[in-house]
C-alpha cells in the first residue's frame, strides 16, 4: 500500500512519534477517507460519523507510540478505526435508546417489492435499514469484507475472533440483507 | 462465486440449487454497489485533525521515553526479578542481629532507675575484658550515704556469677 506514496506511512509514524504535525496531518490526509467510510457503514448514522471518526483520531494519536513499525499502519488503522466505530454505536445506541436490535431479526418484507420504483436514495434507506438489523459484529465483518476487501484472516485478526466466526458473520449479514432487499423470507 | 461457495457449502445440497441462491445474491450485492458514502468537506478533515491532534498527549519527552522503555516485556521482566531480589533478601535477612549489633557497639549507656544508675557498653567490656557482660551499677541510698559502687558479670560462660564492690 505504501509503494503508492513517495513517503512511507512508517517513516511518517517516526516523525509523529517525535512531535511533527505536518507527518500527522500528511498522514491523516492519506487514510481519513477510509475511516470515515468504515465509521459511517458501522454507524449508520450521519450526525455521530464526525464524533466518530474524531474519536478513532484520538486514539491513534494518543497511541501511535505503541505501534510497531515492522507492522502495516493500515491493518493497526483498521482495528482501531472497527473496534472505535462498534464501541461507539453500541453507546450511542444505549445512550439515545435507539430503537432497533444489536440481534439478528426476521424482517418481513412487502409482498410485491418488484412494484416499488427503486430508486437511489429508497435503495440506500432499505440498505441501511437492512445493515441496522445486523448485529454491529456481523455487520463490520460484512463491510470490512464487502465493501473495504479485506481478505477473512485480517478481518479476523481485526476483530479478535476465529476465521470460522468471521465466515459465520458475513454468510448471516448476506442472508438478513437478501431477506431485506430481495424481500425473501430465509433466517 | 468461489467465495459464496465457501461461505454456503453446507447450505444447498445441489450445484443447481447453490447456483440459483447466488443469483438471488447477485441482485442484493448489485443494490449494495450503489451505496455511496457522502465525503466528509474539507473544513470538517481539517477541523477533525485539529481537535484529534490537540487530544494527543502533552508529556514531556523523556517521561514518553521511559514508559516505552518499561513497556517493553524484557524489560518489565527483568525489573521484576530485581525488584523481587531486592525484597526477599530484605524480608528473609536478620533484622534482629543487626540491631543487636548495633547496640553492641554503643560505648556506653547508661539505664537510669530510681535507685540505681547502672554503666554497660563497650568501654565497660574493655576495661574489664576477664568477666563477660560486665556492668557497672550505681546505689543510690539515702541522701546522706555514699552511693554503692559494684561491678556485675559473669565468668566461664555464665557458669559464675560475679558481684565485686568498687
Amino acid at each position: 500500500m505504501n509503494r503508492q506514496y513517495p513517503v512511507s506511512d512508517e517513516a511518517l509514524i517516526k516523525a509523529i512519534k517525535k512531535g511533527d504535525r505536518n507527518a500527522a496531518a500528511w498522514l491523516y490526509n492519506r487514510h481519513v477517507d477510509r475511516v470515515h467510510r468504515i465509521c459511517y457503514r458501522i454507524v449508520l448514522d450521519t450526525s455521530q460519523v464526525q464524533d466518530c471518526v474524531q474519536e478513532v483520531w484520538l486514539k491513534v494519536f494518543r497511541n501511535i507510540d505503541r505501534f510497531q513499525c515492522n507492522k502495516s499502519f493500515a491493518a493497526w488503522l483498521n482495528t482501531v478505526t472497527a473496534n472505535t466505530a462498534i464501541d461507539y454505536y453500541r453507546k450511542w445506541i444505549r445512550h439515545d435508546n435507539h430503537v432497533g436490535s444489536d440481534e439478528i431479526r426476521t424482517v418481513v418484507t412487502d409482498a410485491n417489492p418488484g412494484e416499488r420504483k427503486l430508486d437511489g436514495a429508497f435503495i440506500q434507506k432499505r440498505i441501511r435499514e437492512a445493515l441496522e438489523n445486523i448485529s454491529v459484529n456481523q455487520r463490520t465483518a460484512f463491510i470490512l469484507r464487502y465493501f473495504e476487501d479485506l481478505p477473512i484472516a485480517e478481518i479476523a485478526e481485526t476483530l479478535g475472533c476465529s476465521e470460522g466466526a468471521v465466515r459465520t458473520h458475513i454468510r448471516r449479514s448476506l442472508l438478513a440483507l437478501r431477506t431485506k432487499l430481495a424481500g425473501k423470507l430465509i433466517l | 462465486m468461489e467465495e459464496f461457495k465457501e461461505l454456503f457449502q453446507d447450505r444447498f445440497e445441489s450445484q443447481d440449487e447453490l447456483l440459483r441462491e447466488y443469483k438471488s445474491f447477485l441482485s442484493v450485492l448489485e443494490q449494495l454497489d450503489q451505496t455511496t458514502v457522502p465525503e466528509l468537506s474539507s473544513s470538517q478533515k481539517a477541523k477533525i485533525f485539529k481537535r484529534s491532534w490537540q487530544g494527543r498527549p502533552q508529556e514531556s519527552s523523556w517521561i514518553l521515553t521511559w514508559l516505552y522503555f518499561f513497556r517493553k516485556p524484557a524489560v518489565a521482566f527483568a525489573l521484576g526479578i530485581a525488584i523481587g531480589c531486592i525484597f526477599m533478601s530484605v524480608v528473609t535477612s536478620d533484622r534482629l542481629d543487626l540491631v543487636e549489633t548495633a547496640s553492641a557497639d554503643q560505648l556506653l549507656t547508661v539505664e537510669n532507675t530510681r535507685y540505681a544508675q547502672t554503666y554497660k557498653g563497650k568501654i565497660i567490656d574493655e576495661f574489664y575484658p576477664e568477666f563477660e557482660n560486665p556492668k557497672i551499677v550505681l546505689e543510690k541510698g539515702e541522701d546522706s550515704a555514699q552511693p554503692q559502687r559494684a561491678l556485675y558479670g559473669t565468668l566461664d560462660n555464665g557458669e559464675i556469677y560475679v558481684v565485686w564492690n568498687l
